[in-house]
């Protein structure tokens, strides 16, 4: 499909792709097939607030039409607020936002992420946090904190920890990030 | 009284004046701190909740049972840790296929997860723990003649299955107003009250429409309730209120400016705590407001 037809709503059904609603079901968003497309969901998202083209209903119907390639090369589902509005108000039980999240972990198989995500998932890796200062220790001490906070950061030994624990992750069978000692980030703001 | 302080990235690198306003403030409360040493990412949204289940899980549950181990709650300012870890433990504690394939990866580094240890947002903590009254017998300084609009905060609110402290309507939260109330503030209603604030994931993908909506509640605040602080429930939403108004003065959407702060910053203020230390790097001018509640003029 292509995004002339995106933005005017031609929906070309012979395109879609089955497959797509097998994989979200298997990635997180196993009550999919419950949605029954009342909008509540989209009536609290703030994606629609701010004018984003597709949001959790529509990005369900995406799903539900198989559109893979309309949604893997919109950033719609990388602005998703994670507020979990529409969980609250969905009569279904469906947690759109789980779909929007699996969602994003079929764009991540498919090397479809943001260069942010990416390097937000390396700076967790080499420092235990996705959001990473480098330049913080002066501001820390300038309110009178120690330089570095009691994480992974001032501790090596749980850094350690939870690279192991990354390592033995669905992250590590990806290849996202390379998983090795060197190439410490300086700084990473998601 | 003791309970974990779950500092997480952004109140630690960006905003270390809040951190310091909980150091301040719990003590001053008679409540102990403990560091969760080794705690790390809660982890943020974009990262490994977006890769899969299990592996947010596992990073979330790793948090845990630092907890877990001294047998604390674990407590937090930060309203994307607090969504985090909360949902990691609800769907551990709801999934138990998914706590066995966590526990499995934990085993390696002699960890297991069980689910013992509660994760609580800071003021709701205080609010469920102490309740107002007894906070408000403890200040120095109020905010008597204050008036003040809040940002509750998405993640603070919703989903309210997954949260151990409960709003009885989250989209008619009472709690944060209510401990504004007990310290002397006006609190105003306006019509965005519970709209998003538009930090976070959709800040980095889209500036420009991240902008747009703490512009319209900015608006609505100034039109509606012409606050002298504003007063959030999260470290996002603090960030975003506090950076977001420059950007849209110099972009000609808004032409004034309010002063910005988290609930635990104004606790810590009024309980007595150096302005310096935990306002210190506010990018609003918030040195009249806090002259204010200091002098209680
Ligand atoms: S996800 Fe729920 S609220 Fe949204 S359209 Fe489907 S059934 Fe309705
Ligand atoms: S979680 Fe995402 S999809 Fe759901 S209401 Fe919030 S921004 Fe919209």
């Amino acid at each position: 499909m292509s995004s002339d037809q995106v933005a005017t709503g031609v929906i070309n059904l012979s395109e879609g792709d089955s497959s797509l609603a097998n994989e979200i079901k298997e990635l997180g968003g196993e009550e999919l097939m419950e949605c029954i497309q009342c909008a509540k969901c989209a009536a609290a998202c703030p994606m629609v607030l701010a004018g984003f083209p597709f949001f959790n209903k529509r990005i369900i119907q995406a799903i539900f039409l198989g559109l893979r390639d309309a949604l893997l090369d919109d950033s719609s589902i990388w602005a998703c607020q994670s507020c979990n509005r529409c969980t609250e108000v969905c009569p279904r039980e469906v947690n759109p936002f789980e779909i929007i999240q699996a969602m994003r972990r079929v764009a991540i198989r498919e090397f479809a992420l943001p260069t942010l995500s990416i390097e937000g998932l390396k700076s967790l890796y080499d420092t235990g946090h996705a959001v990473y200062l480098a330049g913080a220790g002066n501001t820390r001490a300038k309110v009178g904190l120690p330089e570095k906070p009691p994480s992974t950061v001032a501790n090596p030994e749980a850094l350690k920890e939870l690279q192991a624990v990354i390592r033995k992750t669905a992250l590590a069978d990806l290849g996202i990030i390379p998983m090795d000692e060197s190439g410490v980030k300086e700084t990473c703001e998601v | 009284m003791k309970v974990g302080f779950f500092v997480g990235c952004n109140t630690a690198f960006n905003r270390p004046d809040l951190e310091q306003a909980v150091r301040y403030a719990f003590p001053a409360l008679g409540i102990e701190l403990d560091n969760l040493e080794g705690q790390s990412c809660c982890p943020s949204w974009g990262t490994m909740p977006s890769v899969d289940v299990v592996g947010w899980c596992a990073v979330g549950a790793r948090n845990h049972t630092i907890a877990e181990e001294k047998g604390l709650d674990i407590v937090t300012v930060c309203g994307s840790c607090y969504g985090s870890l909360a949902e990691s433990k609800y769907k551990m504690d709801t999934h138990p296929e998914i706590k066995a394939q966590v526990n499995e990866i934990l085993k390696d580094i002699g960890r297991e997860y069980k689910g013992t240890s509660n994760v609580r947002l800071a003021f709701y903590y205080l609010y469920h723990e102490l309740g107002p009254d007894k906070i408000k017998e403890a200040v120095k300084h109020k905010l008597d003649g204050l008036t003040v609009a809040l940002q509750p905060g998405c993640h603070t609110l919703w989903p309210s299955k997954v949260y151990y402290d409960k709003e009885e309507d989250p989209f008619h939260p009472k709690v944060l107003k209510e401990m504004c109330e007990a310290l002397g503030a006006t609190v105003g209603h306006y019509t965005r009250l519970i709209d998003c604030c538009g930090m976070g994931a959709m800040r980095s993908t889209d500036m420009e429409k991240s902008l747009k909506l703490v512009e319209k509640k900015l608006i609505s605040m100034k039109n509606e309730v012409n606050p002298d602080l504003i007063v959030t429930g999260c470290s996002s939403c603090l960030i975003q209120f506090d950076t977001a108004q420059e950007l849209l003065r110099s972009g000609k959407k808004i032409n004034f400016e309010i002063p910005v702060l988290h609930i635990m910053q104004v606790l810590a203020l009024c309980l007595g705590a150096d302005p310096e230390r935990v306002t210190g790097l506010a990018k609003t001018d918030v040195r009249r407001v806090v002259n204010r509640i200091l002098e209680g003029l």
